[in-house]
């Protein structure tokens, strides 16, 4: 494993890492990933499933769409939601006969965000989490006993937003988007175009990804192709 | 020169625009030396339109395969379903030009084949 490159170690030992790097610079570290099968087999020390089936197609797609020096910068929190920090406070609810307690708190796991400077000279982010709510209830049964039963329910958030450069060209697309994700437009001299999503129990990860990239192809309806002049530096 | 013409990126799409070598077999495009197939010198659109191609995503070539998957989906998605139908598909639920709604297949007297028992 030490020749592994170090973001991949870093799967590895931390679940999870936060960097910027140059677009040419992915390439490294989704090779050492590729070799990962070949040279470790237990499965204690497997980057986490999340890895393939989301983090490296985004970064696929992501640096398809990047000029080579365009920075992407990745914070991927892949320890799953029972890591410490992501608890929010238990809450007492009120209850009625025959519940004795309930007590309900929230796990806000806010697992990846990406950033890409892409070379058509927009910005376009990711922001992946996770909100598990869950509940813990003490009730009596009719014979008097205690009873402990406890529910939990996931609901996947998932936010696009591209920020088009200054000035750009832009016009309302002819259709609307799928019903299943919201979009809210900020206009101004630096348009900002929003797809919100929320995702009912946890989703599979494949299935995520490509709800992402559908949510993604919303932004860029906005742009017909040609319209933006890319960004060249002085 | 000519320019390499392979379409890259996957929502900012482009034009390679390295110098070609060769001409791919199928669709004529010139195709630069990375973008041709080393077997077939097909260009990786082609690829990826005969079912060539990869679905690892840690694979470079995956890019290719995957965009013409994501914009199949994202057509029908967008534009819903009926546009994925092609015109004989359509045709099944076309009544027809002279086609009424009062009186238009059935005849006044006519039940549509019911028989009373």
């Amino acid at each position: 494993m030490e020749r592994f490159h170090p973001l991949h170690r870093a799967l590895i030992d931390q679940r999870g890492f936060t960097v910027s790097l140059r677009r040419d610079d992915w390439e490294p570290v989704i090779r050492s990933l590729a070799g990962h099968g070949l040279e470790v087999k237990r499965r204690k020390w497997a980057p986490p499933p999340r890895t393939a089936t989301v983090l490296v197609p985004l970064v696929r797609v992501l640096t398809a769409d990047m000029r080579p020096e365009g920075v992407l910068s990745v914070a991927a929190d892949l320890r799953g939601p029972t890591a410490p920090g992501k608890a929010t406070p238990e809450q007492q609810l009120p209850v009625r006969h025959p519940v004795k307690s309930l007590k309900q708190w929230f796990v806000i796991d806010p697992w990846l965000r990406m950033r890409a400077e892409l070379r058509d000279g927009s910005v376009l982010e990711f922001q992946v989490t996770d909100r598990i709510r869950h509940r813990k209830l003490r009730k009596t049964n009719p014979r008097g006993k205690i009873k402990f039963k406890r529910k939990s329910k996931t609901v996947q958030l998932v936010r696009v937003i591209r920020h088009l450069p200054k000035g750009a060209a832009h016009r309302r697309p002819d259709t609307p988007p799928p019903a299943w994700f919201s979009v809210r437009v900020k206009t101004g001299s630096r348009m900002v175009i929003r797809a919100t999503g929320k995702f009912q129990g946890p989703v599979a990860d494949p299935e995520l990804t490509k709800a992402i990239l559908q949510m993604t192809t919303e932004p860029f309806r906005w742009t017909p192709p040609g319209t933006i002049t890319p960004r060249r530096k002085p | 020169m000519t320019p390499c013409t392979v379409t890259t990126g996957f929502f900012v799409l482009g034009r390679c625009g390295r110098p070609s070598v060769a001409d791919c077999p199928r669709c004529r495009r010139r195709v630069c030396a990375e973008h041709a197939d080393p077997q077939s010198g097909t260009c990786p659109e082609c690829a990826a339109a005969q079912g060539y191609g990869s679905d690892d995503p840690h694979d470079p070539t995956w890019i290719v395969r995957y965009r013409r998957r994501h914009y199949e989906q994202a057509h029908a998605s967008y534009q819903g379903g009926w546009t994925t139908y092609d015109d004989y598909d359509r045709g099944a639920f076309n009544p027809g030009d002279d086609w009424s709604y009062g009186s238009g297949d059935f005849g006044a007297g006519d039940d549509g084949g019911f028989v009373d028992s």
